[in-house]
């Protein structure tokens, strides 16, 4: 990796490779390997090879372009559907909700106001309460509001990630020199100018790393969308696939289509993917941050 | 919270801000939408927790009887000594695993970091449906990865029996949730200034004197926030259990095997909204306190290593 | 062609955009008037896929109601959602599916409609009376029957063959040395599986002639030892303590769908229904699996039960209950049925279970056997006056708790759990306002 401020000491930049280092992270990472393995192999095979052969052996048909033909083209097509609304919920929760965070965590780490103490505990004492006890009362809340069965019923809550508050504040109190801050005061600027010229800056591999978590709790979120939502052209990936999932395990006329449920899995997490590789580059700024400081 | 003032002394900020109230305007948009998903539904909840439902006949208010019947209730207590049992266990271990790796990963001896980093994160990123369709597969003694290592072995080893699904679901939630800690200790890491280590350098300290003195301490923030948050999220815990029945017969999973799945059961199957929301609120109750006893122990623990 | 196609996956890209800009104005509105001509949209809850089917056919005879079909969810899911909208008082579906057992959740507390008022009570005389008794609660219809489980055994006849059993056990006797034959075979040759399956145990306990629930309006009385549920009890208990049962692969399972596969499950006593996902499940058993009657408790008696099955109700909460009573009677009993039966769906008319073409149709996965016929017949024999309690989905939930460690130590009986299992369902039956005994 390139490390340009530090690039002057070879030794603490770019120090020797450890091969022994490697290996055993590499252990670890064939754990986390395996599984997705078995998902690439089987999201191979038809839904006869799937039930009949060998979890990690190859089908007798290389059935993956067809698997990937019929999830676009299954119960006319609503997995296109699925993922755009997906993106959707994506898209504006994990923005909104960083930004949130973002401007919550300064308001904690660098600012004062009366109740900041209760504030805390109320935020950790709420996500401490079983989500799923919640859900009804939530549900009844929104069918009030009338917002049941509109994208705003996963929206409004995706907006709120208490946890991306609290890492937000810790890192503002580590990577916003507040000298800084009373400097841009002192010059003349207001309390939001300050913040989004000088703090936000700073803040953007937390904000990535915020951002990733957004992205990925909204994307596999399960159970409060699928009690919000009845109406499939508003469903996330994640209520879909599952449905397809249980169209064969319930008794009845339901068609089993695991090799619909595992292609569709993977297909949903190369989106993820590209975006954790896109959106890492920016942990590198964490560079920028410290030559400020310095 | 005795951890608001470990960042705050962190920021070693001016003492007086000139307009005491500015965090109000900041804080205000997130504590509105916050009420309304969170704090109307739980004192709604609250409020549920007084009454009874019935089938027959309606909704009656019965005080604090669903209180005195949890506390009473031995399928409660169980799913309870069940989690802290996996909290003590799974929790540390996943911790220290994950640390280990940001560590790994940050020091940049690694070949190929940029691989690594992903790979490790990406079990975060599948769907629980489908992870534990894997893991079925991969610790399924009859026709799974398991099953055929049994064979191969001579052993005859079920990782789904009553005695060993815990030690099993550990596997699965290790499995889903370093990467995202070990993330969340990587960006601490990366926040650390680069000079640190070129003094630290010209100092002559070597590696582990560099781990010990400066990335440690630098962890400490994200480790409170992480050991409070895995806590809040192994009480909780509920996909595994849920869906491990539909896989395999008679792994000892129960419908109050963890008290969240029993909430779920009781509102969901057993219509007893009002005991299952009583059930919530005792349970967050003793999240917090063992959150917040954990977390007074590790700061005494730090302060006391300095 | 490719042109319209790319178009409408355009149009259902942009189509979220849209409406949430526009949002939230559609889902409450349209008529609350009855006049005939007016437009009315009807929403259907069902998971089971041949209902869309019957749609388009539906709209062409009624220009002037619109059906949308939902998926809100299988059984349970389904439930609690519908229990949500009638508690929020918005979003009632006009029309659900609910599996037998669920009708008296939503009868005894008046939850839905009584389809008397709308005619349904001539529709009797086509319909397998036992499947009539299911949607009956305290005399009124509150259903109609869309779909049918007669209890039935499917048999791998390679692998009882190679067992030496050359023809299908025809009583539980028979059953039971056929079992002792399989399980010689060795490995993981077993007659079936069972690792607490309630619905197999209580189809074992029907056909035999137990009759454990009674219901009487709020009243309910449990009693597992009647004459027909101590014998089929006893003989399941038998088979379980010899070892010639599986107590490991769990139904609808990877596990089961290789067993299967493979052969060496060699019986599954099940719904109906399990025709239309066998062929999916075990596609390299083909041709293997034949469908006989379910053994019998006597040698020369036709005797059946049920196993699972849905029908579909309209709420009482529901908007438009003319026109989802008009579209139910279509896809249920009228001109939408056909379509839906060549659908795969296997219903319990007996205009269809006695036409000559349903009853004559070979099937190739099933050897060129004619199962229209046989499950016709485990349909029409199915024992009447079978009753579930209406909290049923409850109890059902916990039975796996009550039955799990027997079967992981093989501790205790399976009285002993009914026994406990009535208790739990005594207890919390009354908690719930019903009085039960």
């Amino acid at each position: 990796m390139p490390r340009p401020a530090a690039s002057r000491l070879h030794t603490v930049g770019n120090p020797r490779k450890s091969t022994t280092l490697t290996v055993m992270t590499a252990l670890f990472t064939l754990y986390c390997l395996l599984p997705l393995v078995w998902l690439v192999i089987n999201a191979t095979k038809s839904q006869a090879d799937f039930v009949s052969t060998f979890g990690l052996g190859p089908g007798h048909e290389f059935a993956l372009w067809d698997n990937i033909a019929q999830v676009f083209t299954y119960q006319d097509g609503i997995f296109a559907r699925w993922l755009l609304n997906t993106v959707l919920y994506v898209v504006v929760g994990a923005t909104v909700s960083t930004f949130l965070a973002a401007l919550g965590g300064y308001a904690l780490a660098k600012l004062d106001f009366t109740g900041k103490r209760v504030f805390l505990l109320v935020v950790l004492g709420s996500i401490s309460v079983p989500g799923i006890a919640l859900a009804i009362p939530q549900f009844l809340l929104f069918a009030q509001l009338g917002m049941t069965d509109t994208p705003w019923a996963v929206l409004i809550p995706s907006f709120i990630n208490p946890f991306g508050l609290y890492l937000m504040w810790v890192f503002t109190a580590e990577a916003v020199p507040s000298g800084l801050l009373e400097a841009a005061k002192i010059d003349g600027a207001g309390e939001f100018r300050t913040f989004l010229q000088i703090a936000l800056p700073l803040l953007a591999p937390a904000g990535v790393t915020v951002l990733l978590f957004s992205f990925v709790s909204i994307w596999n979120n399960y159970f409060l969308p699928l009690i919000m939502l009845k109406d499939p052209d508003w469903y996330p990936l994640t209520v879909g696939i599952n449905q397809w999932n249980k169209l064969g395990s319930s008794a009845g006329n339901g068609a089993l289509v695991q090799n619909l449920v595992i292609t569709s899995a993977l297909l949903t997490i190369v989106p993820l993917i590209i975006a954790f590789l896109s959106l890492q580059r920016y942990w590198q700024s964490g560079l920028a941050l410290g030559a400020v400081k310095g | 919270m005795a951890q608001a003032r470990q960042p705050d002394a962190a920021a070693r900020g001016p003492r007086k801000p000139r307009r005491p109230q500015a965090g109000l305007a900041f804080i205000a948009p997130f504590a509105a939408l916050f009420a309304l998903v969170f704090i109307v539904p739980i004192l709604y909840a609250a409020y549920l927790s007084f009454f009874q439902d019935r089938l027959v006949g309606g909704t009656t208010f019965v005080g604090l009887d669903n209180y005195t019947k949890l506390v009473r209730d031995p399928q409660f207590w169980d799913g309870v000594a069940r989690v802290a049992r996996f909290t003590l266990v799974q929790v540390p271990i996943m911790l220290v695993l994950s640390m280990a790796l940001a560590l790994a990963l940050d020091s940049m001896r690694l070949h190929g970091t940029k691989f690594l980093r992903v790979t490790i994160f990406l079990p975060y990123a599948v769907p629980a449906i489908v992870s534990t369709l894997m893991w079925g597969f991969l610790l399924g003694v009859k026709y799974g990865l398991f099953g055929s290592l049994n064979k191969a072995l001579g052993t005859d080893f079920d990782p789904f029996s009553p005695g060993t699904t815990l030690i099993s679901i550990g596997v699965m939630v290790t499995w889903a949730f370093t990467g995202f800690n070990m993330l969340i200790f990587y960006a601490a890491l990366k926040a650390v200034p680069r000079e640190l280590y070129e003094a630290a350098a010209i100092d002559g300290a070597n590696e582990l004197q560099v781990v010990r003195a400066i990335k440690l301490p630098a962890l400490r923030g994200s480790l409170v926030v992480t050991v409070i948050f895995s806590i809040i999220g192994t009480f909780q815990m509920f996909n595994e259990p849920q869906i491990l029945p539909s896989m395999v017969a008679n792994s000892g999973v129960t419908t109050f095997y963890t008290p969240n799945l029993y909430a779920y059961n009781l509102a969901f199957t057993g219509s007893q909204q009002g005991y299952a929301a009583a059930l919530a609120l005792v349970m967050a109750a003793i999240t917090i306190a063992v959150a917040y006893a954990v977390q007074i122990r590790g700061l005494r623990n730090a302060s006391s290593g300095r | 062609m490719r042109l319209s196609r790319k178009l409408r996956l355009l149009s259902a890209a942009l189509a979220p955009m849209l409406a949430l800009t526009a949002c939230s104005g559609g889902s409450g509105g349209g008529g609350t008037g009855a006049s005939a001509n007016e437009q009315v949209k009807i929403k259907v809850w069902s998971w089971d896929g041949t209902v869309e089917g019957a749609v388009a056919g539906f709209q062409a005879a009624n220009p002037n109601i619109k059906v949308e079909v939902v998926n809100a969810g299988s059984s349970q899911d389904e439930y609690k959602a519908l229990d949500n909208a009638i508690q929020a008082g918005s979003g009632v579906p006009d029309l659900v599916m609910f599996e037998y057992f669920a009708v008296p959740y939503f009868a005894i507390p008046g939850k839905l409609a009584d389809l008397g008022e709308f005619g349904a009570g001539k529709l009797q005389q086509d319909y397998v009376p036992a499947a009539w008794s299911d949607v009956t609660v305290g005399g009124k219809v509150y259903a109609l029957p869309s779909d049918y489980g007669p209890s039935a055994m499917f048999y791998n006849e390679a692998t009882l063959k190679k067992a030496g059993v050359d023809k299908p056990p025809a009583t539980w006797d028979e059953y039971y040395e056929a079992a002792k034959k399989v399980r010689a075979l060795g490995g993981d040759h077993y007659i079936a599986q069972d690792t607490g399956d309630i619905f197999f145990l209580l189809s074992l306990i029907w056909q035999a002639g137990g009759r454990p629930f009674k219901v009487d309006g709020t009243k309910v009385h449990i009693d597992f030892t009647d004459a027909g549920t101590t014998k089929a009890v006893a003989f399941w208990q038998k088979m379980l303590d010899e070892g010639l049962i599986n107590t490991k692969i769990t139904g609808w399972s990877d596990d089961w769908n290789r067993a299967l596969n493979d052969g060496s499950l060699a019986t599954q006593t099940m719904g109906g229904w399990l025709t239309s996902t066998l062929p999916e499940r075990a596609p390299k058993a083909s041709g293997d699996f034949k469908v006989a009657l379910m053994p019998q408790w006597e040698p020369g008696t036709k005797v059946g039960a049920a196993n699972g099955g849905s029908s579909f109700g309209i709420p009482a909460a529901a908007e438009h209950k003319e026109a989802a009573y008009k579209f139910l009677e279509y896809f249920a009993h009228g001109k939408g049925l056909s379509s839906r039966v060549e659908a795969g769906a296997f219903v319990p008319n007996l205009s269809v279970l006695d036409d000559k073409a349903f009853r004559d149709k070979e099937s190739t996965y099933f050897g060129g056997q004619k199962v229209g016929a046989v499950l016709a017949e485990a349909s029409e024999i199915v024992g009447s006056g079978w009753q579930y309690p209406p909290f049923f989905e409850w109890a059902r939930s916990i039975y796996g708790d009550l039955a799990s460690p027997f079967y992981t130590t093989g501790k205790g009986s399976l009285a002993e759990i009914l026994e406990q299992w009535r208790q739990r369902c005594i207890q919390y039956g009354n908690e719930q306002g019903f009085e039960v005994s």
